[in-house]
């Protein structure tokens, strides 16, 4: 009677108007904000924070999954200076990961397509 | 774009079941986002909705449908032997446009089988033996899509029944259902796991001090590549100093018995160590080990694919926040 639906953890629930990103800038630090990312969890989160990290602009990435039961993480930023805000570092280290991943793609094909031409494999493949 | 990475890949091992390589030049929090989408979020087809029409075996309808749910249903393109990615092919039913369901975002599978028909067909032996309904007995709609079988022939002739069991009935019993596979991933059900096995590890740096060892007599060399239960090292015959076995890597399990014995064999407790073991860390093994419903390849391709869709979709998000 009170199970949470089966699609509670991936997919939104658009009918209580839930988003995925919801930003909330810090009151009492400066150049620093919370994101919340619905319906994600540790495999975004702890990527993100990883990337963040990378980039000398940001002085603090952490995230929290406050519970295996809710399904939702909080991601806060900050950054050295106010020349450079949350969301920019954001969403240069999501751009550097997509980059990263598209790569991997290639990568991974050609990996592939070498090691069936180097070992014949015909016939299993 | 200024602070990419540019990972390099090479394979090991391949086979349609299993594979086996090395991802290199990144971060931990890569390889695990990779490992965690092969486990939870590569789509896959299972049997998610059950009809039944007659159901007079021992076993009730739930434990039937559960079952049918852990079948693992392959989906293998016209022309190709390989158990393909069905993210495209299909449609998840939620984002589907058809009323109910419709062939483009699911599979419908028959099922009848009455023990007293099925009788007719079998030797004399056997006659009143009981039947094995097994995955083998589903007639599916669709010609790409089976539940999946045996790798070979040999494999199929070791096992005892012809497919995955479902349930056994005796005289006068009957199970007749129809069975409707969907799109889905294992947040939702672990059904839709395509992986048996989705793991890495790290490779071992293995660092051999020649200084320290050319101190130790030959005697000694042998008690330190003894007392390793994963017997990495090995003598270098031609410099007669202590050498990493090439297997290493493979063989490696951090054991701490190699650490522990060399502080007993120091000369001063601040001497450097003989042999140090590190694990790497932008280095990975990974070992995927797929469950039949696509190869191991596949499940690597698909999941790096999710990964780039999500990535995608979470930048246009955060674009909208700037414009905010």
């Amino acid at each position: 009677m009170n199970a949470p639906e089966r699609t509670a953890s991936f997919l939104l629930d658009e009918d209580s108007g839930e988003v995925k990103i919801v930003y909330s800038d810090d009151t009492k630090v400066t150049n620093a904000g919370t994101f919340r990312f619905n319906k994600e969890d540790h495999t975004i989160g702890n990527l993100f924070r990883m990337q963040l990290l990378r980039d000398p602009s940001v002085r603090f990435a952490g995230y929290l999954h406050p519970h295996p039961l809710v399904y939702y993480i909080n991601l806060k930023i900050q950054t050295n200076n106010s020349t450079v805000a949350p969301v920019e570092v954001l969403s240069s280290a999501i751009e550097d990961l997509a980059n990263e991943t598209d790569h991997l793609i290639t990568q991974f094909q050609e990996a592939t397509d070498n090691w069936k031409r180097e070992n014949d494999t015909e016939g299993q493949f | 774009m200024p602070h990419q990475r540019f990972p390099k890949v090479q394979i090991l091992q391949m086979a349609p079941h299993e594979m086996r390589f090395i991802l290199s030049e990144t971060d931990t929090s890569v390889a695990n986002t990779l490992r965690r989408i092969m486990i939870a979020e590569v789509p896959t087809l299972a049997i998610d909705l059950v009809e039944f029409h007659e159901n007079s075996s021992v076993l009730n309808d739930e434990y039937i449908a559960h079952r049918l749910g852990l079948i693992p249903i392959r989906y293998q393109p016209v022309d190709s032997l390989k158990g393909g990615d069905c993210n495209g092919a299909f449609l998840p039913h939620r984002e589907c446009v058809c009323y109910e369901r419709c062939p483009r975002c699911s599979v419908e599978f028959e099922l009848d089988v009455t023990f007293d028909d099925a009788n007719t067909f079998r030797s004399e032996e056997e006659l009143m033996a009981p039947l094995t309904i097994t995955s083998k007995d589903l007639k599916s709609n669709n010609d790409t899509v089976a539940p999946a079988h045996f790798l070979s022939q040999d494999e199929q002739d070791e096992s005892q029944d012809a497919g995955v069991a479902i349930v056994k009935i005796g005289p006068g019993q009957r199970l007749k259902l129809k069975a409707i596979a969907r799109m889905g991933i294992a947040k939702e059900h672990s059904k839709w796991c395509p992986v048996a096995i989705a793991t890495y590890r790290f490779w071992p740096n293995i660092t051999i001090n020649e200084e320290q060892i050319a101190t130790l007599s030959m005697e000694q060399k042998q008690e330190i590549i003894d007392v390793c239960p994963d017997r990495i090292l090995e003598i270098d015959n031609v410099t007669g100093s202590i050498k990493a076995h090439d297997d290493a890597w493979d063989m490696c399990t951090y054991t701490e018995d190699l650490q522990e014995f060399q502080q007993t064999m120091k000369k001063r407790k601040e001497d450097d160590d003989f042999v140090t073991v590190e694990a790497s860390e932008d280095r990975f093994i990974f070992t995927v080990e797929s469950t039949g419903v696509m190869d191991a390849e596949e499940i690597v391709m698909s999941g790096l694919r999710v990964l780039k869709d999500r990535l995608n979709f979470l930048a246009q998000e955060v674009e909208n926040l700037k414009d905010m």
